[in-house]
């Protein structure tokens, strides 16, 4: 079964960003899954059980942290890693991401090799 | 980009418009439904992207630059406008992608510029800024060689700060170009070396790629990295920039760190020069002084301050010192006595004592911690002083004697004068006993004299040796003082003898206050002609037999009245 990873961010430009850093896992069976919101998110969680998903925190409608929320706390789907895009600085939302269950947090601008690594070495991709 | 890259990676780009571009396929549908033809791309590396029909009349090749990357087959005439609109979307699509790869490049630098200045702020010495600088550097500039110089600070000599690659000729390092690398530095700009310039400097031969930035501060340069490759390359603008800004940040933290070492340099010296200060301080006021009034150092010391305890007084005085002095000089006078008191000081310390005034031919030492300390030194420093006397028997001078005189009592030590003019000051009847005690040892012949409070004080009396010598009334005080003389510090015949004699002393002494002294002169007399030296027995012996004629009234008690001073 391939391994499936979902980004999240309401910008399209992050997304195709995001999307070129990672596309080279799909020659090694990863799907790329998108989603433009937390609602969106949450539902192609719950259909597709993502084995890793970048989840923006600043989102309208439902946050990253809100849907972080529910897949960890509500819907315990623990085997979903979940990594926070924050922005830099902004220490306060890594310590909330953590209580709200992520796995860990990345700040963006993100440095395009270190996510490469963290997904291959999660995916094992 | 060489040409293979290129076609690799337009193809990749064409593949996943074919996957992913919904909104091209559902196009490409509605066209080839309008023209009503069969359609296929099939890529250059043999992959059918799209259709499934092949042998088709119609080609149309997919094209780029003269790049041919794939071929539309159709068998429409007018479909060839679809491959049109395709070659439209990829070449959208390509300009997309080269956009995200600069800006992923740019992401690339911010992170590698917010690392190093993270890394790099925690450091403070230049050699680990530096080769943090040039390991950062290799992350993100395709290099295999760097070096890291530094202008020191007389603008003299350039110094390699750390380096990087191996060097086939280090006898011809640019470290060793010394005055180019000055001019270079100096001159404060970056730069992408030429060729020719590399290929024309020894030192610089193994490497086929050579630029330098400046490590520039404000208006002043530091100093200068040098990067370069060894394969064939020719370094970009955007790398040169990269290096400059690598530059610019580790300029900033090596002048932090200059000025930090700078810093930590001063105060080291300051605290070594307050050391001293305190170090010579403890000489005028000594440090148990200090330490009696509950204060660490002499500057936590305030006028005022003062604290009440039980100690032990030491007098200790050159026997005969004007006679000693007399064929002196008065430098020679200084000597001798300083000679004697740096024999005496750390006696007096390594007894837990501390030399609270020197009095010229004498001085005054203070024992907090019980009189066996006093007595001991005591003891210590009769002894020493007979080495100093054989040392001067073979330069022919006369040997030294000392009397020593102590008191045990509450005493108030602590800093008197006004805020301008401080001294350490003890005050206390027990210092005035002490010295009167002191000055008694000349009067009964001993070397070491102490009283009954001593005595009481004493941790453990069964250590030491001692004569009862009566009491005594001294000027100014009107209580009579039992006193004690300790043999332990005389020579060693003389103690041997005084040991011998003790039982035989005490009789006499016994004899001498039940008035029968008839009886006591004989006693004394015996002890006196075994050991001529003992003086105590001879003045028993003369107070005896001086007695045995006078008219003895009741109230005699056999009380020693001594004027001492």
């Amino acid at each position: 079964m391939s391994k499936k990873l979902l980004i999240v961010d309401d910008e399209s430009h992050i997304r195709m960003l995001i999307e070129q850093t990672l596309e080279d896992l799909e020659d090694n069976g990863v799907e790329l899954l998108f989603a433009e919101n937390g609602e969106q998110a949450l539902q192609i969680i719950t259909t597709e059980e993502p084995d890793l998903v970048f989840l923006d925190v600043m989102m309208p409608k439902m946050s990253g942290m809100e849907v972080c929320y529910k897949v960890k706390k509500e819907m315990n789907l623990n085997k979903v890693y979940i990594i926070l895009l924050t922005a830099k600085g902004q220490e306060v939302d890594r310590q909330k991401g953590l209580e709200m269950g992520a796995d860990r947090y990345m700040t963006k601008p993100f440095d395009p090799d270190e996510m490469l690594d963290i997904a291959s070495t999660i995916l094992n991709a | 980009m060489t040409l293979h890259t290129e076609l690799f990676f337009k193809l990749k780009v064409l593949k996943s418009v074919f996957k992913r571009n919904l909104g091209l396929l559902a196009l490409i549908k509605d066209m080839r439904n309008t023209f009503n033809s069969e359609l296929s791309v099939i890529s250059v590396d043999n992959q059918l992207l799209y259709g499934t029909a092949t042998n088709l009349p119609f080609t149309f090749e997919l094209s780029d630059n003269h790049t041919t990357y794939a071929t539309l087959c159709f068998d429409k005439p007018e479909a060839k406008l679809i491959g049109e609109v395709i070659q439209l979307v990829l070449q959208k699509e390509l300009e997309k992608k080269n956009i995200a790869n600069e800006v992923l490049g740019l992401y690339r630098e911010i992170n590698m510029i917010y690392n190093f200045s993270e890394k790099i702020s925690e450091k403070i010495d230049n050699v680990s800024i530096a080769q943090t600088a040039l390991e950062e550097a290799q992350q993100i500039i395709d290099i295999t060689h760097g070096s890291v110089f530094i202008l020191d600070a007389n603008n003299d000599k350039v110094l390699q700060m750390a380096r990087l690659g191996h060097n086939p000729n280090p006898e011809k390092s640019i470290a060793n170009q010394n005055p180019i690398l000055k001019q270079l530095i100096l001159k404060g700009t970056s730069l992408v070396v030429p060729k020719a310039a590399i290929e024309a400097n020894s030192a610089l031969n193994h490497l086929k790629a050579v630029m330098y930035a400046p490590l520039k501060v404000k208006h002043r340069t530091l100093g200068l990295i040098v990067l370069g490759n060894e394969r064939e390359k020719e370094f970009t603008a955007a790398e040169l920039k990269l290096l400059t800004t690598i530059a610019l940040q580790s300029a900033s933290a090596i002048e932090s760190a200059q000025l930090y070492q700078k810093g930590l340099k001063e105060s080291r010296e300051r605290e070594e020069s307050i050391m001293k200060v305190h170090k010579a301080s403890q000489k005028f006021v000594p440090h148990q002084f200090i330490k009696s009034l509950g204060k660490d150092k002499l500057t936590e010391v305030a006028l005022g301050d003062q604290v009440e305890r039980e100690v032990t007084v030491l007098f200790v005085d050159i026997r005969g010192f004007t006679t000693l002095s007399e064929n002196m000089s008065p430098t020679e006078n200084f000597y001798f006595i300083n000679a004697f008191n740096k024999r005496m000081g750390p006696i007096i310390r390594n007894n837990e004592g501390f030399i609270m005034q020197y009095l010229g031919d004498g001085f005054m030492a203070i024992f907090p911690n019980g009189a066996q300390h006093a007595l001991n030194a005591s003891i210590a420093m009769q002894k020493d002083l007979k080495t100093y006397n054989n040392q001067r028997k073979v330069k022919n001078r006369k040997p030294v004697k000392i009397g020593v005189g102590m008191q045990n009592g509450r005493l108030i030590m602590g800093i008197t004068g006004d805020i301008e003019r401080m001294d350490a000051a003890i005050i206390s009847d027990t210092v005035n006993t002490a010295a009167r005690i002191e000055g008694l040892s000349k009067y009964f012949g001993s070397n070491i004299l102490l009283t009954d409070l001593c005595m009481k004080n004493l941790s453990d009396a069964s250590k030491f040796n001692f004569r009862f010598l009566g009491p005594v009334k001294v000027q100014g005080k009107l209580n009579p003082i039992d006193l004690y003389e300790c043999i332990d510090g005389d020579e060693p015949n003389l103690l041997k003898h005084k040991l011998n004699t003790l039982k035989l002393f005490k009789k006499g002494m016994d004899l001498y206050f039940n008035k029968e002294f008839a009886m006591a002169a004989v006693t004394f007399q015996k002890i006196f002609k075994k050991h001529t030296d003992d003086l105590p027995a001879k003045l028993f012996l003369n107070k005896s037999a001086h007695l045995i004629t006078q008219e003895i009234g009741n109230d005699w008690q056999g009380i020693a009245l001594v004027d001492t001073k």
